[in-house]
């Protein structure tokens, strides 16, 4: 049975970002943004634990996965409000719409 | 090669509802998914774990102690991964709690399943049309997966994992009419509420795996026998928690209280009990399985699986709980005027018994209370949806009465609901409803409890020595004798004298449980033993008074719904009663009279004597806390005849009867409508006051209100005050003072000048600004104002610089290979 190594939790890692950028960038939906920063977020968390675990052994990896879970949690809550401000201002969530800070 | 069918079954019935969440969420608003069709895949799933559970219930059935015991041994574990040194297993726990809990609530939840199709047609219309149909029965099949995942998670972490599923399931469904504001008011409580609750979950889980190292639920508890008789792990840790030093038995105490805290959440306990009645805003299926049958009875569930972990103070804990909330939720009932919220207080007073009983140590007591009141409770909400539907959404019991001409199917199955949370039944015999026989139960060993502590102390090594009910209430009787005359005859050696006693029994406990290589923990068992503490009397007669209340305020309710004369004529005219929701109602009916006594009471027992692996529940300690055959008053003067002197004879008499008082009084006060007891309430001085109190719910809302509410708007209005009058004007005097500075500057150096000088200055301040202008015209074009721009340039951004460093990492090896081959 093939052994799952550090290069294989690169790659998925790579992969998931990859689509969490592509997702930033090709929604319209605010939500679907987030959703995309969040992919992104993991992403980064699976590096960190990949390395934690391959490459140091120690457990700093997994805890500042942890923070980035926390902090992923607290920017979620923030966002959300900033959506229900927009939706107010705009009444949609449509990100295209929000440009007036345009130059 | 061991035979894991019976796992296999269960993890397959867990996984259907889930495939048919999964498909109705996604496909669900499609064509092929029109609005019965959705419907019909729900209940399809969970009808075929229903037979599935059926299928094991009865292999189950058939098989002998010890295979039972073997099986649940060697149940399957998958190792899953490894946290550190702990690892985690997929297991399935397998033994009869997890068997009877799972064909309960797939049983249960297929009939409301049939039930909702009727219910739903009518309902999901009002808004969002076909829409919300399917989203109903998605929800209903997420739950569904959830609960019965919790029910076969053989380890604490999935436990939790599955309890926050359905605490995320509630709170879709209580919210379900999210349009309305109530309802997603409600949804919020409910699970902020909740929150609260599983905060203490989470600390106690922590403590669990910290000192026992484990997620297993039988490791977990193991360890902390051997633990506790050795005098080491948590019994010898202290640690700071928030700052406050705890260590030993405080600390195991306040895991076993942190673990009951998610119990107090889930299954809606005194502090936290103000979500149930606002739950009801949700559709009434969801009352029937979610808020009355299944899930807040995980609570009740959570507490059982993780008793052995729960010293005896805890347990003194969640019987004073259980015991608040039985007494205050029973008082708030009998004043409400909405059949739901009736329904609810009523659910949570019997909440509040399962959990005194545990907290009393009535185990098999509970559990057989959890089961029987989830059959009533279903049936009796389902009813009540029955009645809503068929009065157009009139939910307020003053303006019917009558209904039994225009809905007798719904007005006698409620009416048999109505018995068995009463507690119908004759003492003396073996007729009676379920509720009749575990209510007392729980009493019973209450009644051990509060009088009868040392006669339990050494009943238990008569217990242990064999099944025989006679043989162990003798021996249980004669040494209560004995312990009396020990303790009034020779005060001073009283102690001594129950040492003594206790050292034998705790001898004997050794010898036949589990724990037979612990030979130094005698001294500690002792201890033990001599700390568990004899409950006090109110938590003996509050029950009881209750056991009176409960057949009022249920029989009031029945009452003014169904009999007398209609008080709102135009609510009686349009009343009917819908045939497609006949069936579950009467399945569930004959499920309460039949399933009652017969088929969940030896279940249960068994399961208290499977799941600790030896002959009863083996408490945290290892010692044997059976009060599992402390048998009830019915059978009680069946084996013991008239002549015996008998507290269960006694105790016979003053509740055995409570559900005919009750209800007679009920049926006497509101034989003409309310319009009695509401004379009575304005003449008797007093009355009026309580009356208000109780329908404010004893002003706990208002509490909560004033100071979480209020407390965080005040803490809001404040830092909003210091934002604008501190921090505002310092920013504001930073401005001015900068603008002084500028204005003074500018001044001496730019106006100060004499005519014609080309102004140094300004042509410095000229220049950068053209080039700011000029830049920033030359990066307007990206700046539209897209975050997908952005995202894509700084990708793009990212991409470059990625290829330049690898680019160079590339080169600099390639000048490493050239200056090592030019080395040489």
């Amino acid at each position: 049975m093939l052994a799952v190594g550090l290069q294989h939790y690169l790659i998925l890692s790579a992969m998931l970002f990859s689509l969490g950028v592509l997702c930033m960038a090709t929604k319209r939906n605010a939500i679907g943004i987030l959703i995309g920063v969040e992919l992104v977020l993991n992403s980064a968390n699976l590096n960190l634990v990949a390395f934690s675990k391959y490459q140091t052994g120690t457990g700093d990896g997994h805890i500042f996965a942890v923070f980035v879970i926390l902090l992923a949690a607290a920017e979620a809550a923030l966002a959300i409000a900033i959506f229900m401000n927009f939706y107010n201002n705009v009444r949609t969530i449509d990100v295209d719409r929000g440009d007036e800070l345009r130059g | 090669m061991e035979n894991h069918t019976f796992e296999i079954c269960l993890a397959l019935g867990v996984v259907i509802p889930l495939i048919s969440f999964t498909i109705l969420a996604f496909f669900g608003a499609n064509a092929p998914f029109g609005k019965p069709r959705a419907a019909y895949l729900a209940l399809g799933a969970i009808a075929s774990s229903c037979l599935l559970a059926t299928y094991v219930l009865i292999s189950w059935y058939g098989l002998s102690l010890e295979q039972k015991a073997q099986l649940t041994q060697e149940a399957f574990r998958y190792h899953w991964a490894d946290f550190g040194s702990i690892s985690i297993d997929v297991g399935v726990k397998l033994d009869s709690l997890t068997i009877i809990m799972y064909f309960m609530v797939t049983f249960i939840a297929s009939f409301i399943h049939l039930f909702s199709i009727g219910y739903m047609a009518g309902h999901s219309d009002e808004v969002g049309g076909e829409c919300k149909f399917h989203r109903f029965f998605a929800y209903l099949g997420l739950f569904c997966f959830s609960m019965l995942g919790l029910v076969i998670s053989s380890s604490l972490l999935f436990l939790f994992i599955f309890w926050e599923l359905v605490g995320l399931c509630s709170y879709l469904l209580i919210g379900f009419y999210f349009d309305k504001k109530f309802a997603s008011d409600a949804g919020m409580k409910a699970f902020i509420t909740n929150r609260v609750g599983d905060f203490g979950f989470i600390i106690g889980l922590a403590l669990v795996v910290m000192y026992t190292k484990t997620f297993d639920l039988d490791a977990a508890a193991d360890a902390f026998a051997q633990q506790f008789n050795a005098g080491t792990g948590i019994f010898a840790a202290s640690i700071d928690l928030f700052g406050w030093h705890v260590s030993g038995l405080t600390l195991a105490t306040l895991m076993g209280v942190g673990l009951f805290c998610g119990a107090m959440g889930k299954s809606a306990q005194f502090p936290l009990h103000v979500w149930l009645p606002d739950a009801m805003a949700g559709p009434t299926p969801v009352s029937a399985l979610i808020h009355a049958a299944t899930m807040v009875a995980a609570g009740v569930y959570l507490v059982a699986r993780v008793f052995r972990l729960l010293t005896p103070d805890a347990q003194f804990v969640i019987a004073v709980i259980g015991c608040i909330t039985l007494t205050m939720t029973a008082l708030i009932a009998i004043v409400q005027k909405d059949i739901k919220k009736i329904l609810a207080y009523s659910t949570l007073s019997q909440l509040g018994y399962m959990v005194f009983g545990l907290g009393v140590g009535a185990w098999t007591a509970a559990l057989f209370h959890l089961m029987t009141h989830a059959f009533f409770k279903a049936m009796l909400f389902l009813g009540s949806g029955q009645v809503i539907e068929g009065c157009h959404h009139e939910k307020n019991i003053m303006n019917m009465g009558g209904l039994r001409k225009k809905m007798p199917v719904t007005c006698w199955t409620f009416f048999i609901g109505v018995l068995a949370i009463a507690g119908f039944g004759i003492p003396g015999t073996h007729i009676g409803l379920g509720g009749f026989f575990s209510k007392d139960e729980i009493l019973a060993v209450a009644y051990e409890r509060a009088f009868n502590m040392h006669a339990e102390a050494h009943g238990e090594s008569g217990d242990s020595h064999g099944d025989n009910d006679n043989h162990g209430d003798t021996d249980d009787h004669g040494s209560h004798v004995r312990a009396d005359v020990g303790d009034n005859v020779q005060l001073a050696s009283a102690g001594s004298n129950t040492t003594a006693l206790l050292a034998v029994q705790s001898a004997n406990a050794m010898a036949s449980g589990e724990g037979g290589g612990h030979a130094n923990g005698t001294q500690a068992k002792m201890d033990i033993a001599a700390t568990l503490p004899q409950l006090p009397k109110w938590m003996f007669w509050l029950p009881i008074i209750i056991a009176y209340v409960t057949p009022f305020y249920m029989m009031r309710c029945w009452w003014l719904t169904f009999m007398g004369k209609p008080r709102d004529q135009h609510v009686y005219d349009h009343a009917h009663e819908s045939k497609l929701m006949y069936i579950p109602l009467v399945v569930l009916a004959v499920g309460t009279v039949y399933c009652s006594y017969w088929v969940f009471r030896p279940m249960i027992s068994q399961a208290s004597e499977v799941a600790a692996n030896a002959p009863a529940v083996v408490a945290f300690d290892g010692k044997i806390h059976d009060y599992s055959e402390i048998p009830t008053h019915a059978m009680m003067t069946l084996t013991h005849g008239e002549g015996m002197v008998n507290p269960h004879t006694a105790l016979a008499y003053i509740v055995g009867i409570s559900w005919l008082i009750g209800m007679l009084f009920a049926a006497i006060l509101y034989w003409n409508g309310p319009k009695l007891a509401g004379r009575i309430k304005d003449a008797v001085p007093g009355l009026a006051f309580l009356h208000k109190t109780l329908e404010n719910r004893l002003y706990i809302d208002h509490v909560y209100d004033f100071i979480l509410v209020e407390g965080v708007k005040t803490l809001g209005r404040l830092w909003g005050w210091f934002d604008t009058n501190v921090i505002d004007n310092f920013v504001d005097l930073v401005a001015y003072a900068a603008k002084g500075i500028g204005v003074t500057t500018g001044r001496q150096l730019d106006m100060g000048v004499e005519k014609g000088d080309i102004g140094l200055v300004d042509n410095i301040a000229n220049a950068i600004a053209w080039i700011t202008y000029s830049t920033g015209s030359g990066l307007r074009r990206p700046q539209n104002g897209r975050i997908r721009t952005y995202v894509l340039l700084t990708a793009g951004a990212a991409g470059i610089a990625l290829l330049f460093v690898l680019i160079w990492s590339m080169s600099s090896d390639a000048t490493e290979v050239i200056s090592a081959a030019s080395a040489q």
